[in-house]
């Protein structure tokens, strides 16, 4: 095995945490309002509904080929070409999604804090740290994760604790007015952030309790969903109505805390959270990637690859998009439905030929006795 | 400026080289044939970028293909 670093499920939990949370409090609660107005909040619960079949297609994939990443068992469940093909098109998947992920970081660091700084210094410098990251090995990446994800609750506690006297609940009311669909309408977008959580294959091989797994994955998705409806019932019952015309919602309502004229500015908290958070976020998409690569190419180290590939990935973040409202267009539209067809599409349709297929080596080894 | 974006890009794929080459060991071809690939593959689109910004990218072919479902949610 090319990885022979063991990280616990716990760990994994903590690290598919902010592998989705990270820009999916960036963009997608604007996106979400845009279809679902009042119901925002609701939105997410629906969306939730894929990461936990994406998590639990994820591990039944794991159960039938525990040492391996879908790069390699997409080989042995469909042969030789067309696994390579698949795993072909996971790899192109994930270089072109941390790309856009990057371009997304870099777009917000450099919309709001330092503006006059190129974007190809913001975006080049995160992927040096995230290079480092990736080559340290799985079990690094689990202990940053246990270090920044407990300090990113907290803080993200603490910005809508601070929130709570500008808070109007009549910005609420009527729930579920145009019934239910304008909210699962809103869920579209959210869902395919959902669908990420089939990264949590990449790192199940290497799991030291592999039982829990399935557990501490759905603890992940909920704590997820969780988290993406207080943001977004707080984001609505601050801005209420305008909250689809602005491009940061969460971003804008730090800036309305002010405590007694003191404690003002919080919105270098908002990018605490998200310069971790993102880190994260990037390191595990890298990481799969790296480790795809190696093991597509069937590779003895992924370590080789990891900077030729940081490289490919800055050059992809300047290309995916032209600028940050074509981006979030993208990611509005055609974009969901490519992140989960690729990510719980694909796995469905894997999993079925493989337990097809199980079924029929057994049904004959039964005739034969 | 062109220029110099290119020199930019060659220093940073060289300096990559200089740190992981020793790294990689005397009988690893592969993984050697790999890394010079990909670091080429990333040096060639990178040129490409600088002096032809505009080329249609891995975006835009992801949007032809899922155009109709995206329709749903235009607005």
């Amino acid at each position: 095995m090319i990885e022979k670093g063991k990280i616990s499920s716990l760990q994994m939990a903590i690290l598919m945490y902010p592998t989705i949370l990270a820009t999916a409090i960036l963009l997608v609660p604007a996106i979400t309002a845009r279809h679902a107005e009042r119901d925002m909040w609701l939105s997410p619960i629906w969306a939730s509904l894929i990461g936990f079949l994406t998590v639990y297609i994820a591990y039944r994939l794991n159960r039938i080929y525990p040492k391996e990443t879908i790069i390699e068992y997409g080989e042995h469940i469909l042969g030789r070409i067309s696994g390579k093909a698949i795993g072909l098109v996971f790899l192109f998947f994930y270089l072109h999604t941390s790309g856009i992920i990057l371009r997304e970081y870099g777009e917000f660091i450099n919309g709001k804090f330092l503006l006059r700084t190129p974007m190809i210094v913001t975006i080049g410098s995160m992927m040096l740290v995230t290079a480092f990251a990736v080559r340290s090995g799985v079990e690094v990446l689990g202990r940053i994760s246990q270090i920044f994800v407990p300090i990113n609750i907290l803080l993200l506690v603490l910005l809508n604790l601070l929130l709570f006297p500008e808070l109007k609940t009549k910005h609420m009311l009527p729930v579920m007015e145009k019934g239910i669909m304008p909210s699962v309408m809103g869920a579209v977008t959210p869902q395919s952030w959902f669908s990420e959580f089939f990264l949590a294959s990449f790192l199940y091989p290497f799991l030291t309790d592999r039982e829990k797994g399935m557990k501490w994955g759905m603890i992940s998705v909920l704590a997820v969903m969780l988290t993406m409806v207080v943001t977004n019932i707080f984001t609505l019952l601050l801005f209420g109505e305008i909250t689809a015309s602005l491009t940061f919602p969460v971003m804008e309502s730090s800036r309305y805390i002010s405590i007694a004229d003191f404690l003002e500015h919080i919105e270098a908290v908002v990018m605490a959270i998200w310069v971790t958070g993102t880190f994260l976020k990037i390191s595990v998409f890298y990481y799969a990637l790296s480790l795809g690569t190696a093991q597509w190419l069937n590779l003895s180290d992924y370590r080789p690859v990891v900077l030729p590939l940081g490289f490919l990935l800055v050059v992809f973040s300047i290309w995916s998009a032209p600028n940050l409202s074509e981006l979030s267009h993208f990611l509005g539209t055609s974009c969901s439905f490519y992140l989960s067809s690729v990510q719980t599409g694909i796995p469905v349709f894997l999993l079925l030929i493989a337990t097809l297929r199980k079924g029929k080596r057994s049904g004959m080894e039964g005739r034969k006795r | 400026m062109k220029w110099g974006a290119i020199l930019g890009v060659t220093l940073i794929a060289g300096l990559m080289a200089l740190y992981e080459w020793p790294k990689i060991g005397q009988n690893q071809k592969r993984e050697k044939v790999v890394f010079v690939t990909l670091t080429a593959m990333g040096w060639v689109l990178a040129v490409l970028l600088v002096f032809f910004p505009d080329i249609p990218g891995p975006t835009q072919l992801i949007d032809a293909i899922f155009k109709p479902l995206g329709q749903i949610l235009e607005k």
